[in-house]
């Protein structure tokens, strides 16, 4: 046996290319339906263990799928506006804690996510260079938006504008780094975090300018009467907070009615999660509430009936394949008829050449399940980056 | 009998380290309490006992109302266990930081809604800048219903973080909440006799006592360490005009330069310290105790 692999070996050596062209079709053969799946099952499992670490989501009613994926992967499209009066309904039902998000701006193409300090403690994100937010306009960055734009603590950002058209709109925001999280291989790694004040100071909603009473330029003024100051579109708003002008930010309006895109509710248990779906289901809340795990699982349904799709391409493929490999093995064994014959007549029984080319096969076979092993064993140690540069985003 | 002889070096030495390690291991075991002014950290302090730190980081000389922290106590306030606010927008510098809401207690959140609003003033205490009055009126524990509802509050989020200690916070609330119901009571039979008379204050605080007592309340914007200019002195006059007040309060002793002018108008004088800031001595029910044995002095 160990002489016909010997010639077998020899001879798939000398005829080097064309072993190296079966190996690598029948590498790709196995690699592709294997390594995919892999990578689905990882998508999978950092798709769902975020969704199921996520109890509720509160958000107006439309796209359930449109609102999980903007509060928890900060998807781009935008679902329709909230009040902060939600958050304050969920907790006014005493059976859930909220947590609202704002996620509507960006700042070089990173999503700007609003949030209160309480969802760090959720999420379990941890400063890795600088210090958690503290005052308006200071913003922390996911780690590979820090290192991706090369922004430390310390450095300045600028929130984009929403519209390159809207040139009426507020000023950008320059916001103050003062903090980078520790890597947490998730959507959080991508977004650019600050309180909800500042979002809304983004937003023009709060913001600050020079106190109008002690104003003495007129052409500021546009009126003046029972006390109240009315400001022309001429006064500046300030673009930058600092300690001298921080003072000067407040709010127009009731807060309860500021915008947020989603609330998340952390329930108290299985019990006050299961009340609280029933009053939203039963239309005793304007807006509707979402399992974000129910809504990943349908998505991952969605994407399994692609995947079966696929899997019978790469099996038709397969097939095609495999019946060229057979081809070219009987090809090869006419072209080497002259060869067999001088075998022959040395004396080998046709077993013995049965066995050389048998041979021949194994070696090309194991070679390629190898190369397989090999490449699956890369694909499963890189699996988590892969699944993040491929498919979340 | 080696082993024999070893033991009570053994003992004294577990005992040493008991001694050392233990405060240690309480104090770790303290909930942390942060508190926006002195009222609520004297209630929290007199409810939570011996499991609770409160920390009330505010200097003595300031004004917690338009105080504002600097970073470092920000950071302070972010890892606290619960952060009690008093709500009626008091403590403006919250509205300009980051601060974990699922860990601040809102004590006045059980009265929202009856909230009392004031017209815009604005004035500057020496060197300290401007700030304004204008808005919800914000001193709330005047009233001392509404500190019972504020420290009842408090109770709540306490048992809500240490449920085992809920009895221990329950007889120190009721303990609290009738102190404050008998000053409550001696504040209302004080200012029985004073009900329709007119009064006035030297700053627009003591709004919440003035419903709770029907007091016919009217404030000017006066300082205590300041003595009025004679423009004010004018201002005075026409409102005692309208106003024809017996009495003015003050949230301090008064220089005595206004206390004579005041006298020689036929307005006499009474600190009622509103004790937002940590006293100088005593603590939050003898300043208030204080503040009710001063308007029994001129209203015999």
């Amino acid at each position: 046996m160990i002489d016909s692999l010997y010639i077998a070996w020899r001879y798939v050596s000398y005829n080097w290319v064309r072993s190296l062209t079966l190996v690598a079709c029948i590498t790709l053969i196995a690699v592709l339906p294997l390594s995919l799946e892999l990578l689905l099952d990882e998508s999978e499992r950092q798709l769902l263990s975020r969704a199921e670490s996520t109890p509720l989501v509160v958000g107006a009613k439309g796209s359930s799928l449109d609102l999980v994926m903007s509060s928890l992967y900060f998807g781009k499209t935008l679902p329709e506006l909230i009040s902060m009066a939600d958050a304050e309904r969920v907790i006014k039902t005493g059976l859930a804690q909220p947590l609202p998000l704002y996620v509507r701006f960006k700042a070089r193409g990173a999503p700007v996510v609003g949030a209160t300090l309480d969802y760090f403690d959720f999420r379990g994100l941890h400063i890795a260079q600088g210090r958690n937010l503290a005052l308006l306009g200071e913003c922390v960055l996911g780690a590979r938006v820090a290192e991706n734009f090369g922004l430390n603590p310390g450095d300045a950002l600028l929130s984009s504008p929403e519209s390159l058209f809207d040139l009426a709109g507020v000023y950008p925001l320059k916001m103050q780094v003062v903090g980078i999280l520790e890597p947490a291989h998730s959507a959080d790694d991508l977004a650019v975090f600050v309180d909800l004040k500042t979002a809304w100071i983004i937003q023009g909603l709060v913001h600050g300018h020079e106190e109008l009473v002690n104003v003495t330029d007129p052409t500021l003024v546009m009126d003046r009467s029972n006390g109240n100051v009315t400001a022309t579109a001429k006064l500046t708003h300030y673009t930058q907070i600092t300690p001298e002008n921080i003072d000067s930010f407040h709010f127009h309006g009731d807060p309860a009615d500021y915008p947020i895109t989603a609330v998340i509710a952390l329930p108290y248990d299985d019990k006050s999660s299961a009340i609280l779906r029933g009053r939203f289901v039963a239309g005793e809340q304007p807006r509707q509430i979402e399992v974000p795990g129910e809504v990943i699982e349908g998505l991952l349904a969605n994407i399994f009936r692609i995947k079966s799709v696929l899997d019978a391409v790469i099996l038709v493929v397969g097939l095609a394949t495999v019946l060229a490999l057979v081809l070219v093995f009987a090809l090869s064994l006419r072209l080497r008829q002259r060869e067999i014959q001088t075998i022959f007549k040395l004396g080998c029984s046709r077993l013995t050449i049965a066995r050389f080319l048998g041979a021949e096969i194994v070696i090309i076979l194991a070679a390629s399940a190898l190369l397989t092993l090999l490449l699956l064993g890369v694909v499963e140690r890189y699996d988590e980056p892969l699944v993040r540069t491929l498919f979340i985003r | 009998m080696h082993y024999a002889k070893q033991l009570p070096c053994l003992r004294i030495t577990l005992l040493l380290l008991t001694l050392v390690f233990a405060p240690t291991a309480i104090a770790a075991d303290k909930l942390k309490v942060y508190t926006v002014n002195y009222p609520l950290a004297y209630f929290t302090e007199r409810i939570a006992g011996e499991q609770a730190e409160v920390v009330f980081p505010a200097p003595p000389d300031v004004d917690p109302a338009f105080w504002m922290p600097d970073t470092d106590t920000i950071i302070a306030y972010q890892r606290a266990d619960l952060i009690v606010i008093n709500g009626a927008n008091y403590a403006k510098w919250i509205s300009k930081v980051s601060l974990p809401r699922l860990r601040m207690v809102d004590t006045s959140r059980p009265f929202a809604d009856r909230f009392l609003q004031q017209q815009a003033t604005s004035h500057s205490h020496g060197t300290g800048g401007d700030h304004s009055h204008s808005g919800t009126a914000f001193t709330t524990w005047l009233d001392p219903g509404q500190a019972v509802q504020q420290a009842e509050v408090i109770a709540a989020a306490l048992t809500r973080k240490r449920t085992a200690a809920k009895q221990l916070f329950e007889t120190n609330l009721e303990e609290l909440k009738s102190n404050l119901l008998a000053l409550d009571e001696r504040l209302a039979r004080v200012t029985t006799s004073a009900a329709d008379s007119p009064i006035l204050a030297s700053h627009p605080v003591y709004q919440y006592l003035a419903r709770r007592y029907g007091l016919n309340l009217r404030s000017v914007m006066w300082e205590p360490d300041e003595v009025p200019d004679e423009s004010q002195w004018a201002e005075f006059v026409k409102i005692l005009e309208e106003h024809p007040a017996k009495w003015m309060l003050w949230e301090a002793e008064p220089a005595s330069e206004s206390v004579e002018r005041l006298r020689s108008l036929g307005v006499e004088s009474i600190v009622f310290d509103p004790c937002g800031n940590r006293p100088e001595s005593g603590d939050f029910l003898s300043v208030m105790l204080k503040n009710a044995a001063s308007l029994e002095d001129v209203s015999r």
